[in-house]
This record gives structure tokens, C-alpha cells and sequence, in this order.
């Protein structure tokens, strides 16, 4: 790696303040698994870097007034035991799971992960279908904004070069909610997705229809995205195959996958009509006995 | 600017002036001779690097160096030694879990953080456990067997 100067931040003011004075050359680092790869790769050659990770704010995992607030510097091994995040949103602590292998999870973070804005990230579709909420902290304070709002293209965030995702939150009326995660690579750990899906299923009291559904997926559009179109179309539609086969065939559509030496656009449209119904079965199946 | 840090390696406090740039991996070979940690990828893909970080397994090549201060790091150093081999080392010799052995110091690491977290792992969990460490030699099978039997006799060297 080239040489960078490094600074150690102790609070969200200093992080911003440090990333402020030394634009455009400072980038931020927490579990590092991303950024010093791309510096090692010659892709970045940032010449400071200011390290966030003992940053209070971005801390911990809680139960709040709003929801439930998933610091961002909380690693994925630590979302993926959490008992809070295994009971109120176990799609999220399923997808966060599913990142890497053992070694990657210890070291990465929620916040990084998301951030990173790399359209296959895993940590994304449970979150945009429980319609999380990003808190961004940056030299003029907080702010807060759908999570969807933070993915603007590939590796491209709507943040400024001096703001940090602070933390996402689960609204508290989509806790609990049956949802589902998927992913689909080339072998069961230690891989990108070539899909990942997610759902949030709800239905009559009877189970024999959907009343709203909400529908993600990753590595499929030049962002993590909702396929609304599918969504739109399972609302008061019956609990049948049948439904779950046009709602792929329409989440193809809300799609725009491209070929690549991973897989082409076309195995991915048909991946995510598999993944879209294997998600929505999923969170059928983790509801309460009727 | 170097920085002088403290690392407490395999249970012995040590102190050393790192450049921003460098890798806990670099420091632990080229500094201190810890050569049992291996360089692959250097990437985070392939595990050859893992180590243990207070306790969990990391690739210590996706860890700068200076994030190391004041931490506990273990290596395959710390594990046992030719004369008195840590069970895992053992079952490893034993069940030929090593072929070409670049792999091995990092199976070992993380074979170490599972059974130090569940000394009774599945098979399932064993493999969950080592999917971040890569072997080319393809020998994962007597891998797998050697942490199921290191973990039988822990089990009863306990008892």
C-alpha cells in the first residue's frame, strides 16, 4: 500500500471535522475489508485516512422510541448473533450472516457494507424491505433519510465527502414483520451474490391473501432496489404459485441485470424469479401458527 | 509519522514503531518473525493470514497495524509447540490434515475460535467455521475430521 497519513477519531464531530479539513484527500476506515482491498489493488490512494471505529455514536445496537438502531460500526458477526436483531428482524441478522466468511465478519461493518454502495452488497435488501431509515451524521449535525435515498449508483453514496452513516433504524411498526433473506452465488460462503432478495410479507388474518408485500433485491440493478411493480401487483392477490411465479416474472422486470464474467443478465432475471418466490415462501413460513 | 504501538502476542507484551501503511500480517512476520501466519492472497479471500484478534478470527492482512494497539493478537506461535502441540495441531498430524501445509496455520486459527466457542461443533458448523480459509491442495475432508476428533479430546481431557 502507499503511504497515508492516519488519524484516530474519538467522536463524530472530530471524524467529520478531521474528513472536513483534509478533503478531498481523506477517506474514512472502520473494519477495513473493503477499503484495503482497493488500496492494495492500486484502485484509491487515499492520503489520509481517518479511522472511525472508536467513534461512541456508531456504537451498539438498541431497542428505541423509533425502532431498532443498529449502530454503523457494528460488525456483521456481531448483527448476525445479536438476540435484539434475531428477534425483531432476523432477515437482517440472516443477511448479515451470509456476508463473507467468519474472518470478514469479524473485521466488517453494517455501515461499511452499506456505504460501499456495491450493487450486490448483502446487508441491503432485509433492510430497504423493513424500510430502514439512514441517520447521517456531518459538520451541520443529523440527519435522516430513507435508506434507499443512500444508494445512488454503483460504489456511489449520497453522502458528502465529510458525512458518516451513523446508524440505520428499523421502524418500531415493521419489527417482528415476517420477512425473508436470500442470497444466490457461486458457492455457499465467501461469495458475492449473483442475487440476493429479500421480503416483507403481510396477509389476511386467514393467510389466504396478501394484503402488501415488499420486495428487494441486490446485485441486479446498478443499486440495491425495491421492485415495486411486483409489489404493486401482490397487493389482495391469493396465496398461490401461480401469484408468486408473475410476481418474479414483474420483479425481472423491475430489474436491469447486467452480463458479467459472474453470470449473465439472463440466468439473473431467472434468479430472481427463484429467489422472489424462496423469499416470500421464506417469510410465509416464519409466520405464527394461525 | 510512525506510531508506537503495544501488542500483546501470544500472551507476551510487545512494542513497535509501524508506519500507517502497514498490515498486521507485516508486522507479526517482517517485524517480528512470526512466520507461521502466512501471506496468500492478501486479499481477505484465502484465510492463510487468519489470526486471532481478542479472541476472534481476522484476516491480519485486512488489519493495519497501528489498529493493533493495546489488542490481544494470537498466531499459530501461540498454539503449541513441536513438543507440547495443541490437540488441534496434534489431530491435524495425526488424520494427515496437512499436505502442502500453507493453509494449515490459518485452518488451525480458526478451527481454534469455533472450538474455543463450541467445543461440541456439527460437521455443518465446523465447515461454516473454516469456509474463510482456502485449501488448494483440496484436502478438506481429513481437515474436517481432525477438528472433529481435536474437538473429542479437548472434550475428554477436560473431563
Amino acid at each position: 500500500m502507499k503511504h497515508f497519513e492516519y488519524f484516530s477519531a474519538h467522536s463524530a464531530e472530530e471524524a467529520v471535522a478531521l474528513l472536513q479539513k483534509y478533503s478531498p484527500d481523506a477517506l474514512p476506515i472502520a473494519g477495513g475489508t473493503e477499503l484495503l482491498v482497493r488500496m492494495k489493488q492500486n484502485l484509491i490512494h487515499p492520503k489520509v485516512l481517518v479511522d472511525i471505529t472508536h467513534v461512541p455514536e456508531f456504537q451498539g445496537i438498541a431497542l428505541t422510541e423509533d425502532g431498532l438502531r443498529i449502530g454503523s460500526l457494528v460488525t456483521h458477526a456481531e448483527v448476525a448473533a445479536s438476540p435484539l436483531v434475531r428477534q425483531y428482524a432476523p432477515a437482517v441478522a440472516a443477511a448479515s450472516g451470509s456476508v463473507g466468511a467468519v474472518q470478514t465478519r469479524n473485521l466488517g461493518t453494517l455501515g461499511g457494507n452499506l456505504v460501499s454502495c456495491v450493487p450486490s452488497i448483502d446487508s441491503a435488501p432485509a433492510l430497504l424491505v423493513l424500510e430502514a431509515q439512514a441517520v447521517v451524521f456531518g459538520v451541520n449535525g443529523r440527519r435522516q433519510f430513507p435508506l434507499t435515498e443512500l444508494f445512488v449508483g454503483p460504489r456511489c453514496s449520497s453522502l458528502t465527502p465529510a458525512e458518516l452513516l451513523e446508524a440505520v433504524i428499523i421502524p418500531r411498526h415493521n419489527l417482528g414483520k415476517p420477512a425473508c433473506f436470500s442470497k444466490f452465488g457461486r458457492r455457499k460462503a465467501l461469495t458475492i451474490a449473483l442475487v440476493n432478495a429479500a421480503a416483507c410479507v403481510e396477509t389476511n388474518p386467514e393467510r389466504t391473501h396478501f394484503s402488501q408485500v415488499r420486495l428487494a433485491l441486490g446485485a441486479v440493478a446498478p443499486t440495491p432496489i425495491r421492485a415495486y411493480t411486483a409489489e404493486a401487483y401482490l397487493a389482495g392477490k391469493p396465496v398461490a404459485q401461480e401469484v408468486l411465479l408473475e410476481a418474479g416474472r414483474l420483479a425481472a422486470e423491475d430489474a436491469k441485470p447486467i452480463d458479467d464474467f459472474r453470470a449473465s443478465a439472463e440466468y439473473r432475471r431467472h434468479l430472481i424469479g427463484v429467489l422472489t418466490r424462496r423469499v416470500i415462501e421464506g417469510a410465509l413460513a416464519g409466520m405464527p401458527k394461525v | 509519522m510512525a506510531f508506537t504501538i503495544k501488542v500483546k502476542v501470544n500472551g507476551e507484551w510487545k512494542t513497535a514503531d509501524v508506519e500507517p501503511e502497514m498490515t498486521l500480517l507485516e508486522l507479526l512476520r517482517e517485524q517480528w518473525g512470526l512466520t507461521g501466519t502466512k501471506l496468500g492472497c492478501d486479499e481477505g479471500d484465502c484465510g492463510a493470514c487468519t489470526v486471532l484478534f481478542d479472541g476472534k478470527p481476522v484476516n491480519s492482512c485486512l488489519v493495519l497495524a497501528v489498529r493493533a494497539d493495546g489488542h490481544d493478537v494470537v498466531t499459530v506461535e501461540g498454539l503449541g509447540t513441536a513438543e507440547r502441540p495443541h490437540p488441534l495441531q496434534s489431530a491435524f498430524e495425526q488424520h494427515g490434515a496437512v499436505q502442502c501445509g500453507f493453509c494449515a496455520p490459518g485452518m488451525l486459527i480458526s478451527a481454534k475460535a469455533l472450538l474455543d466457542a463450541n467445543p461440541e461443533p456439527a460437521e455443518q458448523e465446523i465447515r461454516e467455521a473454516l469456509a474463510g480459509n482456502l485449501c488448494r491442495c483440496t484436502g478438506y475432508t481429513k481437515i474436517v475430521e481432525a477438528v472433529k476428533s481435536a474437538g473429542r479430546a479437548m472434550r475428554s481431557s477436560v473431563k
